[in-house]
Protein backbone atom coordinates (compact mmCIF):
# COMPACT_ATOMS: atom_id res chain seq x y z
CA UNK A 1 0.00 0.00 0.00
CA UNK A 2 0.91 3.42 -0.40
CA UNK A 3 1.34 3.75 3.79
CA UNK A 4 4.75 2.00 2.97
CA UNK A 5 5.90 5.36 1.21
CA UNK A 6 7.00 6.82 4.99
CA UNK A 7 10.11 4.01 4.60
CA UNK A 8 11.01 4.15 1.34
CA UNK A 9 11.67 7.86 0.45
CA UNK A 10 12.75 9.83 3.23
CA UNK A 11 10.21 12.26 4.04
CA UNK A 12 12.55 14.42 6.08
CA UNK A 13 15.44 16.55 4.90
CA UNK A 14 17.03 19.84 6.13
CA UNK A 15 17.62 22.51 4.32
CA UNK A 16 18.75 26.01 6.27
CA UNK A 17 17.09 26.58 9.06
CA UNK A 18 14.11 24.28 7.86
CA UNK A 19 13.13 20.68 8.48
CA UNK A 20 11.08 20.04 5.26
CA UNK A 21 8.70 17.12 5.53
CA UNK A 22 7.34 15.99 2.84
CA UNK A 23 3.85 14.68 4.04
CA UNK A 24 3.03 10.89 2.51
CA UNK A 25 -0.39 10.69 1.62
CA UNK A 26 -2.41 7.51 2.87
CA UNK A 27 -0.57 7.49 6.37
CA UNK A 28 -2.24 5.29 9.04
CA UNK A 29 -3.11 6.60 12.43
CA UNK A 30 0.13 4.63 13.21
CA UNK A 31 1.92 5.97 10.32
CA UNK A 32 1.01 9.65 11.61
CA UNK A 33 2.69 9.04 15.56
CA UNK A 34 5.99 7.81 13.54
CA UNK A 35 6.54 10.57 11.76
CA UNK A 36 5.86 12.94 14.07
CA UNK A 37 7.87 11.70 16.51
CA UNK A 38 10.62 11.73 14.06
CA UNK A 39 10.00 15.21 13.11
CA UNK A 40 10.15 16.21 16.76
CA UNK A 41 14.04 14.45 16.49
CA UNK A 42 15.21 16.00 13.56
CA UNK A 43 13.82 18.98 14.72
CA UNK A 44 15.98 18.77 17.82
CA UNK A 45 19.26 17.43 15.86
CA UNK A 46 19.19 20.19 13.26
CA UNK A 47 18.12 22.97 15.85
CA UNK A 48 15.61 23.93 13.05
CA UNK A 49 13.62 26.99 13.56
CA UNK A 50 10.96 26.12 10.98
CA UNK A 51 9.24 22.79 10.20
CA UNK A 52 7.64 23.14 6.74
CA UNK A 53 4.68 20.40 6.21
CA UNK A 54 4.92 19.80 2.72
CA UNK A 55 1.44 18.73 1.33
CA UNK A 56 2.00 18.55 -2.30
CA UNK A 57 1.27 14.61 -2.20
CA UNK A 58 -1.61 14.59 -0.24
CA UNK A 59 -4.99 14.35 -1.68
CA UNK A 60 -7.24 13.50 0.51
CA UNK A 61 -6.91 15.33 4.33
CA UNK A 62 -9.89 14.22 6.86
CA UNK A 63 -9.87 15.74 10.29
CA UNK A 64 -7.57 13.26 11.87
CA UNK A 65 -5.29 14.45 9.41
CA UNK A 66 -6.24 18.62 10.50
CA UNK A 67 -5.17 16.88 14.27
CA UNK A 68 -2.15 15.60 13.16
CA UNK A 69 -0.74 19.77 12.03
CA UNK A 70 -2.01 20.82 14.80
CA UNK A 71 -0.61 18.69 17.44
CA UNK A 72 2.33 18.27 15.59
CA UNK A 73 2.54 22.61 15.48
CA UNK A 74 1.87 22.75 19.29
CA UNK A 75 4.70 19.69 19.93
CA UNK A 76 6.95 21.80 17.70
CA UNK A 77 6.23 25.37 19.24
CA UNK A 78 7.66 23.61 22.27
CA UNK A 79 10.60 22.92 21.04
CA UNK A 80 10.95 26.42 19.26
CA UNK A 81 9.82 25.78 16.20
CA UNK A 82 7.01 27.02 13.87
CA UNK A 83 5.26 25.23 11.70
CA UNK A 84 4.49 26.12 7.94
CA UNK A 85 1.90 24.06 5.99
CA UNK A 86 3.21 24.59 2.12
CA UNK A 87 1.36 22.80 -0.86
CA UNK A 88 -2.23 22.14 -0.40
CA UNK A 89 -3.56 21.11 -3.46
CA UNK A 90 -6.72 22.98 -4.38
CA UNK A 91 -9.26 20.55 -4.00
CA UNK A 92 -7.68 19.55 -0.21
CA UNK A 93 -8.64 23.46 0.55
CA UNK A 94 -11.91 23.15 -0.53
CA UNK A 95 -12.51 20.28 1.32
CA UNK A 96 -10.64 21.68 4.81
CA UNK A 97 -12.76 24.60 4.60
CA UNK A 98 -16.33 23.26 3.99
CA UNK A 99 -15.35 20.47 6.98
CA UNK A 100 -15.10 23.33 9.01
CA UNK A 101 -11.27 22.75 9.51
CA UNK A 102 -8.85 25.84 10.26
CA UNK A 103 -5.31 25.98 11.39
CA UNK A 104 -4.35 27.82 13.77
CA UNK A 105 -0.94 29.18 15.00
CA UNK A 106 0.10 27.93 11.49
CA UNK A 107 2.03 29.58 8.59
CA UNK A 108 0.84 28.71 5.18
CA UNK A 109 1.85 28.96 2.02
CA UNK A 110 1.65 27.85 -1.32
CA UNK A 111 5.12 26.63 -2.46
CA UNK A 112 8.40 25.42 -0.80
CA UNK A 113 10.11 29.16 -2.65
CA UNK A 114 7.30 31.15 -0.49
CA UNK A 115 8.47 28.84 2.64
CA UNK A 116 11.93 29.68 2.38
CA UNK A 117 11.39 32.91 2.04
CA UNK A 118 9.25 33.52 4.93
CA UNK A 119 11.90 31.43 6.76
CA UNK A 120 14.44 33.36 6.15
CA UNK A 121 12.62 37.03 6.92
CA UNK A 122 11.54 35.89 9.56
CA UNK A 123 12.29 34.42 13.16
CA UNK A 124 9.50 31.92 14.47
CA UNK A 125 7.04 33.60 16.59
CA UNK A 126 7.96 32.15 19.83
CA UNK A 127 11.55 33.16 19.73
CA UNK A 128 13.15 36.46 20.36
CA UNK A 129 16.29 37.35 18.50
CA UNK A 130 18.92 35.93 20.80
CA UNK A 131 17.73 32.76 21.75
CA UNK A 132 14.78 30.65 22.29
CA UNK A 133 12.75 32.65 25.09
CA UNK A 134 9.43 33.19 24.62
CA UNK A 135 9.24 36.64 26.33
CA UNK A 136 9.90 39.21 23.53
CA UNK A 137 7.44 38.36 20.53
CA UNK A 138 8.78 38.74 17.44
CA UNK A 139 7.64 42.13 15.40
CA UNK A 140 8.11 40.34 12.13
CA UNK A 141 4.95 40.17 10.00
CA UNK A 142 4.10 36.35 10.80
CA UNK A 143 3.14 36.85 13.93
CA UNK A 144 0.02 38.44 13.00
CA UNK A 145 -1.16 34.99 11.04
CA UNK A 146 -0.62 33.65 14.62
CA UNK A 147 -3.87 34.84 16.93
CA UNK A 148 -7.13 34.56 15.18
CA UNK A 149 -8.26 31.43 13.51
CA UNK A 150 -9.35 28.37 15.70
CA UNK A 151 -11.65 25.40 14.96
CA UNK A 152 -14.80 26.00 13.80
CA UNK A 153 -17.20 23.94 15.71
CA UNK A 154 -20.55 25.44 15.62
CA UNK A 155 -21.83 27.09 12.64
CA UNK A 156 -23.43 23.66 11.01
CA UNK A 157 -25.20 24.70 8.32
CA UNK A 158 -25.67 23.72 4.74
CA UNK A 159 -22.45 24.78 2.85
CA UNK A 160 -23.48 26.85 -0.59
CA UNK A 161 -21.64 24.40 -3.31
CA UNK B 1 -31.70 0.10 -24.25
CA UNK B 2 -29.13 1.29 -22.22
CA UNK B 3 -27.49 -0.58 -19.79
CA UNK B 4 -28.07 -0.26 -16.04
CA UNK B 5 -26.58 2.50 -15.23
CA UNK B 6 -26.70 1.60 -11.32
CA UNK B 7 -23.22 0.21 -9.26
CA UNK B 8 -22.76 -0.61 -5.85
CA UNK B 9 -19.50 -1.38 -4.32
CA UNK B 10 -19.13 -2.88 -1.06
CA UNK B 11 -16.35 -2.57 1.40
CA UNK B 12 -16.32 -4.39 4.89
CA UNK B 13 -14.48 -2.13 7.75
CA UNK B 14 -12.70 -3.62 10.21
CA UNK B 15 -9.15 -1.59 10.22
CA UNK B 16 -7.90 2.02 9.04
CA UNK B 17 -6.25 0.43 6.01
CA UNK B 18 -9.89 -0.65 4.96
CA UNK B 19 -11.11 2.53 5.68
CA UNK B 20 -8.17 3.74 3.22
CA UNK B 21 -8.90 1.55 0.59
CA UNK B 22 -12.51 2.76 0.79
CA UNK B 23 -11.43 6.54 0.71
CA UNK B 24 -8.85 6.23 -2.21
CA UNK B 25 -11.20 4.05 -4.15
CA UNK B 26 -14.22 6.59 -3.68
CA UNK B 27 -12.06 9.12 -4.87
CA UNK B 28 -11.30 7.30 -8.12
CA UNK B 29 -15.25 6.34 -8.75
CA UNK B 30 -16.17 9.85 -8.01
CA UNK B 31 -13.74 11.31 -10.68
CA UNK B 32 -14.09 8.46 -13.42
CA UNK B 33 -18.25 9.75 -13.29
CA UNK B 34 -17.63 12.93 -13.83
CA UNK B 35 -17.55 15.12 -10.53
CA UNK B 36 -14.86 18.04 -10.44
CA UNK B 37 -11.78 17.08 -8.04
CA UNK B 38 -13.11 19.14 -5.19
CA UNK B 39 -16.30 17.32 -5.60
CA UNK B 40 -14.81 13.62 -5.50
CA UNK B 41 -12.39 14.56 -3.17
CA UNK B 42 -15.31 15.81 -0.69
CA UNK B 43 -16.72 12.30 -1.48
CA UNK B 44 -13.12 10.50 0.19
CA UNK B 45 -13.20 12.80 3.03
CA UNK B 46 -16.84 11.66 3.75
CA UNK B 47 -16.08 7.82 3.54
CA UNK B 48 -13.10 8.65 5.39
CA UNK B 49 -14.79 10.46 8.60
CA UNK B 50 -17.69 7.76 8.53
CA UNK B 51 -15.39 5.23 8.09
CA UNK B 52 -12.87 6.20 11.07
CA UNK B 53 -16.13 6.21 12.92
CA UNK B 54 -17.13 2.80 12.24
CA UNK B 55 -14.04 1.60 13.29
CA UNK B 56 -13.61 3.75 16.11
CA UNK B 57 -16.59 3.58 17.93
CA UNK B 58 -18.23 0.18 16.80
CA UNK B 59 -15.10 -1.87 15.96
CA UNK B 60 -16.48 -2.99 12.95
CA UNK B 61 -19.02 -2.22 10.04
CA UNK B 62 -19.07 -1.69 6.62
CA UNK B 63 -19.07 1.37 3.80
CA UNK B 64 -21.42 0.86 0.44
CA UNK B 65 -20.83 3.10 -2.51
CA UNK B 66 -23.74 3.36 -4.68
CA UNK B 67 -23.39 5.20 -8.22
CA UNK B 68 -25.70 5.70 -10.53
CA UNK B 69 -24.46 7.48 -13.85
CA UNK B 70 -27.61 8.25 -15.99
CA UNK B 71 -29.97 11.18 -15.83
CA UNK B 72 -29.30 13.16 -12.00
CA UNK B 73 -26.51 11.16 -11.40
CA UNK B 74 -24.94 10.53 -8.10
CA UNK B 75 -22.69 8.73 -5.80
CA UNK B 76 -24.33 7.83 -2.41
CA UNK B 77 -22.11 6.48 0.60
CA UNK B 78 -23.50 4.47 3.11
CA UNK B 79 -22.22 3.66 6.60
CA UNK B 80 -23.45 0.79 8.69
CA UNK B 81 -22.55 -0.72 11.97
CA UNK B 82 -23.95 -2.61 15.30
CA UNK B 83 -22.10 -0.60 17.54
CA UNK B 84 -22.49 1.65 20.36
CA UNK B 85 -25.18 4.06 18.78
CA UNK B 86 -25.27 7.75 18.99
CA UNK B 87 -26.74 8.66 22.33
CA UNK B 88 -27.20 12.68 21.15
CA UNK B 89 -27.30 13.38 17.66
CA UNK B 90 -28.25 16.77 18.01
CA UNK B 91 -24.68 17.53 19.95
CA UNK B 92 -22.75 15.31 16.91
CA UNK B 93 -24.82 17.48 14.47
CA UNK B 94 -23.81 20.66 15.93
CA UNK B 95 -20.13 19.90 15.91
CA UNK B 96 -17.44 20.13 18.35
CA UNK B 97 -18.56 17.03 19.87
CA UNK B 98 -16.60 14.40 20.18
CA UNK B 99 -15.69 11.20 22.94
CA UNK B 100 -12.40 10.63 21.36
CA UNK B 101 -9.49 12.82 20.85
CA UNK B 102 -10.68 13.57 17.35
CA UNK B 103 -12.16 17.17 16.39
CA UNK B 104 -15.93 16.73 16.58
CA UNK B 105 -15.88 17.52 12.88
CA UNK B 106 -16.84 13.95 11.41
CA UNK B 107 -20.21 13.95 11.13
CA UNK B 108 -20.97 17.80 11.39
CA UNK B 109 -18.39 18.17 8.54
CA UNK B 110 -19.33 15.24 6.47
CA UNK B 111 -23.14 16.54 6.00
CA UNK B 112 -21.61 19.95 4.98
CA UNK B 113 -19.87 18.38 2.39
CA UNK B 114 -22.24 16.23 0.83
CA UNK B 115 -26.36 17.01 -1.04
CA UNK B 116 -28.32 14.84 1.09
CA UNK B 117 -27.14 13.56 4.46
CA UNK B 118 -29.55 11.28 6.83
CA UNK B 119 -28.31 9.33 10.39
CA UNK B 120 -30.54 6.58 11.95
CA UNK B 121 -29.14 5.47 15.14
CA UNK B 122 -30.22 3.34 17.99
CA UNK B 123 -27.98 3.38 21.60
CA UNK B 124 -26.98 -0.17 21.64
CA UNK B 125 -27.65 -1.33 18.37
CA UNK B 126 -25.73 0.35 15.60
CA UNK B 127 -25.66 3.83 13.75
CA UNK B 128 -26.39 3.87 9.77
CA UNK B 129 -25.71 6.97 7.90
CA UNK B 130 -26.73 8.11 4.83
CA UNK B 131 -25.18 10.73 2.37
CA UNK B 132 -25.36 11.64 -1.08
CA UNK B 133 -23.76 14.12 -3.58
CA UNK B 134 -25.43 14.68 -7.15
CA UNK B 135 -23.74 15.19 -10.48
CA UNK B 136 -24.54 18.09 -12.11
Amino acid sequence: MEAMELSEIPAIQKLENLLLVAVPRDLTDDDVLRLRRQILQETRRYRSHWVLLDFSRVDICDSFFGRFIQSTARMARLMGADVIVSGLQDAVVETMVDLGMTLPHIHAVLDLDDALALSRENQPLNQSMDGRDADEPSASSASSANESMGWETSDVGWAEV
Amino acid sequence: MAEEASKRIHFPIHSLIDVIKARRQGLEIAIAMGFPQAEANKVAVVISELGRNIELYAGEGSITLTTYTGRGGYIEVVAEDRGPGIPDLDLVLDGGYTTSNGLGLGISGSRRLMDEFEIQSTVGQGTKIRALKRLR
